[in-house]
């Protein structure tokens, strides 16, 4: 399963979901993740996120079945790119 | 399903907000998401502490390490979250008893010479005139039904295999040749990718046996070694042509390896950083390859396969069911 995650927090809260998140996924951009992730991680992060959040942020999951239905199209640098190759 | 890793740069490698993270030499830093690790493979020459291994040990990810000249030097493993003394006694009892050993190890190659004839056959079929190594591979299979000792056994793989790896120089472009097969240090380019594959293979199955209670040192084709986790060689041996030598051909032929790739030094040859860092990419993409599987009726992954292996070994020696050795179905 491939997943995008964005997120909308107070300004110094936002490190708390991007630590729970690298957890998962690769951080791509301010705000934003994305990644494949497996049916059993990803209940588990849905719980991690309703944990956290409070009053006013919010957090988008958008979710795809697997990476091959997903068209991306990065302009300039991709911060995912090798992300498995360090 | 959980990945691989690999690290190449040099660094220092750490936890941090819960999870992995490597910091370069030059003070990159870059996360490694924690939760879908399977293993870590370090190429570079990599600083860590102890606070990292106990993070590593909770959340059961390997460290498979690789040293001077891309030799496996070891691996760091997680606790045993499977252990079962049950298991370890039927399997020292199957080593110990002549015939289970002999029947195991027979299999073992049995599965073996079958993966490295669909190689030779696939490029039969693309043109090449391997008539004659098939038969070779044949002869050594049919021997096989005969022999009756594990070193007779070996005989017969190590026949086969020189069979196969005669191919090498047909199905790869000038420049590649073999001659002879060596290791410790390989002394040209196509040995050294050979090695470097099959020590990926290895550390693949070391991590497969570690998910079952099987202990990787008790093995029944090759004699359990004093220093090696001597049951990854024997499973290891089925998937090096379907995982090490497939990539090997594919990245060669297409020319995404070349002769530049290497370096050559004092009798030595290996891969640059770049190779391996081609071959790796490459390999990682093969384990995730899925295939429709018969007896499971859904698909896994080509990493899958290698606990399926495990698995069954495991339930043979528990409950006697006969153990089929994995064999390219598709």
């Amino acid at each position: 399963m491939y997943v995008v995650l964005v997120y909308d927090m107070e300004a110094e809260r936002t490190q708390k979901m991007l630590k729970i998140g690298r957890r998962y996924l690769t951080h791509v951009q301010n705000s934003v993740l994305e990644g494949e992730i497996t049916e059993g991680d990803l209940p588990k992060l849905r719980g991690e996120i309703e944990d956290l959040l409070k009053p006013g942020e919010s957090v988008i999951l958008y979710e795809l079945s697997s990476d091959t239905l997903l068209d991306r199209t990065v302009y300039g640098d991709d911060p995912a790119e090798d992300s498995r190759f360090l | 399903m959980d990945r691989n890793y690999h690290v190449f740069s040099a660094g220092r490698l750490e936890r941090q907000d819960d999870t992995l993270r490597l910091v370069t030499e030059d003070g990159e830093k870059k996360y490694i998401p924690v939760e879908n690790a399977e293993a870590v493979f370090l190429h570079g020459q990599i600083d860590y502490n102890t606070r990292l291994l106990s993070f590593l040990n909770k959340h059961g990810v390997a460290v498979h390490v690789f040293g001077w000249k891309d030799y496996y030097a070891g691996s760091l493993m997680p606790k045993r979250g499977q252990t079962s003394g049950q298991t370890v006694v039927e399997q020292v009892r199957a080593y110990d008893h002549p015939d289970r050993r002999l029947k195991l190890a027979k299999a073992i190659v049995e599965g073996s010479i079958h993966n490295m004839r669909t190689n030779v056959t696939y490029y039969a079929g693309r043109g090449h005139d391997f008539d004659e190594v098939i038969e070779d591979i044949d002869a050594a299979g049919e021997r096989l039904e005969s022999v009756t000792d594990v070193n007779e056994a070996m005989g017969t793989e190590a026949t086969a295999r020189k069979a196969y790896y005669s191919t090498f120089d047909a199905i790869l472009p000038e420049g590649f040749r073999l001659d002879r097969r060596e290791y410790n240090p390989p002394p040209n380019e196509l040995n050294s990718l050979i090695s470097f594959g099959n020590s990926l293979v290895y550390a693949n199955c070391v991590s497969a046996i570690r998910a079952t209670a099987l202990d990787p040192t008790i093995s029944y084709l090759h004699e359990p070694g004093e220093r090696r986790y001597s049951l990854s060689l024997d499973l290891a041996d089925l998937f090096k042509p379907v995982l090490a030598d497939r990539v090997l051909f594919r990245l060669v032929n297409r020319n995404q390896i070349g002769l530049e790739d290497f370096e050559t030094e004092l009798g030595s040859c290996l891969l640059t950083e770049r190779g391996r860092k081609t071959y790796g990419k490459a390999f990682e993409e093969t384990l995730e390859r899925t295939v429709e599987h018969p007896r499971l009726n859904r698909k896994v992954s080509y990493q899958y396969l290698m606990r399926i292996e495990a698995y069954k070994l495991k339930k043979h020696l528990l409950t006697g069911e006969p153990y089929e050795p994995f064999k390219r179905w598709w």
